[in-house]
C-alpha cells in the first residue's frame, strides 16, 4: 500500500499534471484559520432517518429502459456486449 | 412582467391559439440556433404532446395550468429516449434510459419539453464556453458570454424561445446566467427538488431550479417540482407556496455583506447601483444591517476544493466501459486513460485532477477536511445572520459578462467571478436572482426552506426599484 500514485494514474488521464491555478486555491485553504471544533458537518444535516429508507426491493426495469442501456453500450459483437481486455498487476 | 404561463394558458383555453401552432413557432425559433443555446430538439415528442392538448381543448375538457406550456431542459437531465450529452464529447451519443424526477413531474403536469439546452460540460464553467456545441451567446449582446453553466437555458428564456427552462445550480449556475441575461433564476434549498436523473457534478450542492421571466412563473414551476422522492434520499418535505402568500411583504430587516461591496474587485457601477438599491429599500422603512462575512478568496477556494473532490469521484464512472465513447487501448487501464484523456475537456480534466489531489493521502487532512471545516464555519455564520435579518441581499456578480473567449484564457478569474454565488451553495440556502438593481441583477437569500419569503421580497422589489 506504500505505492505512490501520481495524479495521472489516480485520474486515469494520460499526462495529467496538477494545475497552478488549482494549487492557488489549495494554498488559500491551507492558510485559512481553523476553528477549534474538530467535528465535521455540524450544520448541514443531510443524513436521513431510518424510517425514511426506501423499501429494499428489486424494481424490474422496463423493456425500453433495458433496450436503451444496451444501445448505450460502447461495443457489441454478435449480440454480446464487449468489454476491454482485463489485465491484472 | 406578468406570468407567461397564465397568459398562454388563457390563450389556449379561449382558443386564441392552438398548442400545436405555439410549439411549432417556438421550435422554428430554436431550430435557427442563433445563440448556440440548443444541443438537441425534442420536436417529435413536443408535437405529439401538443396535438393531445389541442384534442383535449377541442373536446371541451379542462386543462391544467402547465398543460401545453413549452419549456427547455439543460442537457444534464435524463429524459427517456433523448440524448443527454452534458455538452461533453464522452457522452455525445448517450441516450437517457429513464427520466429525471423533476422533469417527470413537469411532464405529468402536461408541460411540453422542446429542447435539451447547451451548458458548460458537466456544469464545469461559468460562461457556457466549455461545450462541444459552441459557446452560448448572451441574449442581450451576442459578443458576450451567456454565463454558466446553465447558459443555454437562460438565453432561451430571455429570447422567448421557451416559456421557462430547468437549469442546475451547483455554485451559481442558475443565478449567474439569469443575471447575465436579465431574467429570474432560482436555486432552491438543497433537497427541496429531487436530484434523481440529474447528472451529478458536486452532489452536496447540486440543485434543480427554474429560470423564467416572472416571479409568478418561478412560483408555479417550483411548486410542481418540489417534494420528497425515495429515489433521492436527500430530498426534504416542503409546503406549497400560494400566490396570495407572496403578494404582501413581511420582510422587516435586510442584511448585506460589507466585504462584498468594499471589495476592490467589484465594478464601481455595480457597487453604486447596489448601494442605491439599499437606500431605496431603507426609504420604505425596512431596516438595513451590514454583515460580516468570509472573504471572496476563502469562499471560492472552499467551494472549488470540495466541488472538485466530488466531481472527481462522480465522473470516475465515465471510462468508456459501460457507456461513453470508448477509445480502445492496449488493455483495460490503457483504454480508461485514453478514453478519458481524449474525451474530457481541459476544464473538466483540471477539476478531476484537482479533485483527486484533494482526496489523495497526505492532502486530504490538509485540504479536504479543512475545506469541510470551513464550510461548517460558513454555514454557522449564515445561521447566526438569519437570527438578525429576514433576508440577505447581494449582487449576483462583481462584474458584467466578459467577452466570449476571455474566460477560457484565465480560469482563476473565472473561479473568482463566482465569489458572490458559491457561499450560498455551501450553506445550501435558497437564493433567487432578480433582473433588477445592478447590471447583472440582485440575489435574494433566505434561511433554508424559506422560498416563500424570497418570492415575497422579490415582488416587493419589483414595485420598489
Amino acid at each position: 500500500m506504500s505505492k505512490i500514485m501520481t495524479v495521472d494514474i489516480l485520474s486515469s488521464i494520460k499526462g495529467a499534471q496538477p494545475s497552478e491555478t488549482v494549487n492557488k486555491l489549495f494554498d488559500v485553504i491551507k492558510n485559512a484559520p481553523l476553528t477549534n471544533n474538530n467535528s465535521l458537518n455540524n450544520v448541514n444535516y443531510n443524513c436521513l432517518s431510518i424510517n425514511d429508507l426506501r423499501d429494499d426491493i428489486v424494481i424490474e426495469s422496463s423493456d425500453l429502459e433495458k433496450q436503451i442501456i444496451i444501445e448505450n453500450f460502447p461495443k457489441q459483437k454478435k449480440g454480446y456486449l464487449v468489454v476491454s481486455q482485463v489485465i491484472e498487476d | 412582467m406578468e406570468s407567461q404561463i397564465k397568459h398562454i394558458h388563457q390563450q389556449l383555453v379561449t382558443k386564441q391559439i392552438t398548442c400545436t401552432a405555439l410549439v411549432q413557432e417556438k421550435l422554428a425559433l430554436l431550430k435557427e440556433n442563433t445563440h448556440h443555446s440548443v444541443n438537441s430538439l425534442l420536436d417529435e415528442m413536443a408535437l405529439t404532446l401538443a396535438k393531445k392538448v389541442d384534442a383535449k381543448i377541442a373536446n371541451g375538457e379542462e386543462i391544467g395550468l402547465l398543460e401545453g406550456i413549452p419549456f427547455g431542459i439543460k442537457d444534464v437531465y435524463m429524459v427517456q429516449g433523448t440524448y443527454t450529452t452534458a455538452s461533453s464529447n464522452i457522452l455525445k451519443n448517450y441516450k437517457s434510459a429513464y427520466t429525471a424526477t423533476a422533469i417527470q413531474k413537469l411532464l405529468d403536469a402536461g408541460a411540453i419539453p422542446l429542447v435539451k439546452e447547451n451548458c458548460d460540460s458537466f456544469g464545469h464553467g461559468s460562461s457556457s464556453e466549455n461545450t462541444i456545441f459552441g459557446a452560448v451567446k448572451n441574449a442581450i449582446d451576442t459578443n458576450l458570454v451567456a454565463g454558466g453553466s446553465s447558459g443555454g437555458s437562460a438565453v432561451n428564456v430571455a429570447k422567448d424561445y421557451t416559456v421557462f427552462s430547468i437549469g442546475g445550480d451547483t455554485g451559481g449556475s442558475i443565478r449567474q446566467p439569469a443575471g447575465y441575461n436579465n431574467i429570474y433564476g432560482l436555486k432552491p434549498t438543497y433537497g427541496r427538488i429531487s436530484r434523481f436523473g440529474l447528472m451529478a457534478y458536486a452532489s452536496s450542492t447540486d440543485c434543480v431550479g427554474p429560470l423564467a421571466k416572472s416571479i409568478e412563473d418561478i412560483r408555479i414551476v417550483l411548486n410542481v417540482m418540489s417534494g420528497k422522492d425515495t429515489k433521492d434520499q436527500t430530498t426534504i418535505a416542503s409546503t406549497e407556496i400560494d400566490e396570495e402568500a407572496i403578494s404582501n411583504n413581511t420582510v422587516k430587516t435586510v442584511g448585506y455583506f460589507k466585504n462584498f461591496i468594499d471589495n476592490k474587485a467589484i465594478d464601481p457601477k455595480i457597487k453604486a447601483d447596489f448601494l442605491a438599491t439599499i437606500e431605496k429599500i431603507k426609504a420604505k422603512g425596512i431596516a438595513i444591517k451590514a454583515l460580516d462575512f468570509f472573504d471572496s478568496e476563502t469562499l471560492v477556494s472552499t467551494y472549488y476544493t470540495l466541488a472538485m473532490a466530488e466531481t472527481a469521484s462522480n465522473l470516475s464512472r465515465l471510462d468508456g466501459t459501460n457507456y461513453g465513447s470508448r477509445i480502445e487501448g492496449e488493455n483495460l487501464k490503457d483504454t480508461y486513460s485514453i478514453t478519458r484523456s481524449e474525451n474530457f475537456s481541459e476544464e473538466s480534466k483540471r477539476r478531476i485532477v484537482g479533485g483527486n489531489q484533494v482526496l489523495s493521502q497526505g492532502f486530504s487532512d490538509e485540504i479536504y477536511l479543512k475545506g469541510l471545516n470551513l464550510r461548517d464555519q460558513i454555514s454557522a455564520n449564515f445561521e447566526k445572520d438569519f437570527e438578525e435579518v429576514d433576508i440577505i441581499l447581494s449582487p449576483v456578480t462583481p462584474n458584467t459578462p466578459p467577452k466570449i473567449g476571455d474566460s477560457l484564457k484565465d480560469p482563476l478569474a473565472m473561479y473568482l467571478s463566482d465569489a458572490y454565488t458559491v457561499g450560498f451553495s455551501l450553506g445550501q440556502l435558497p437564493t433567487l436572482t432578480v433582473p433588477q438593481g445592478t447590471a447583472t441583477g440582485l440575489q435574494i437569500t433566505a434561511a433554508k426552506n424559506n422560498e416563500q419569503t424570497i418570492l415575497q421580497f422579490a415582488n416587493f422589489l419589483k414595485d420598489t426599484i
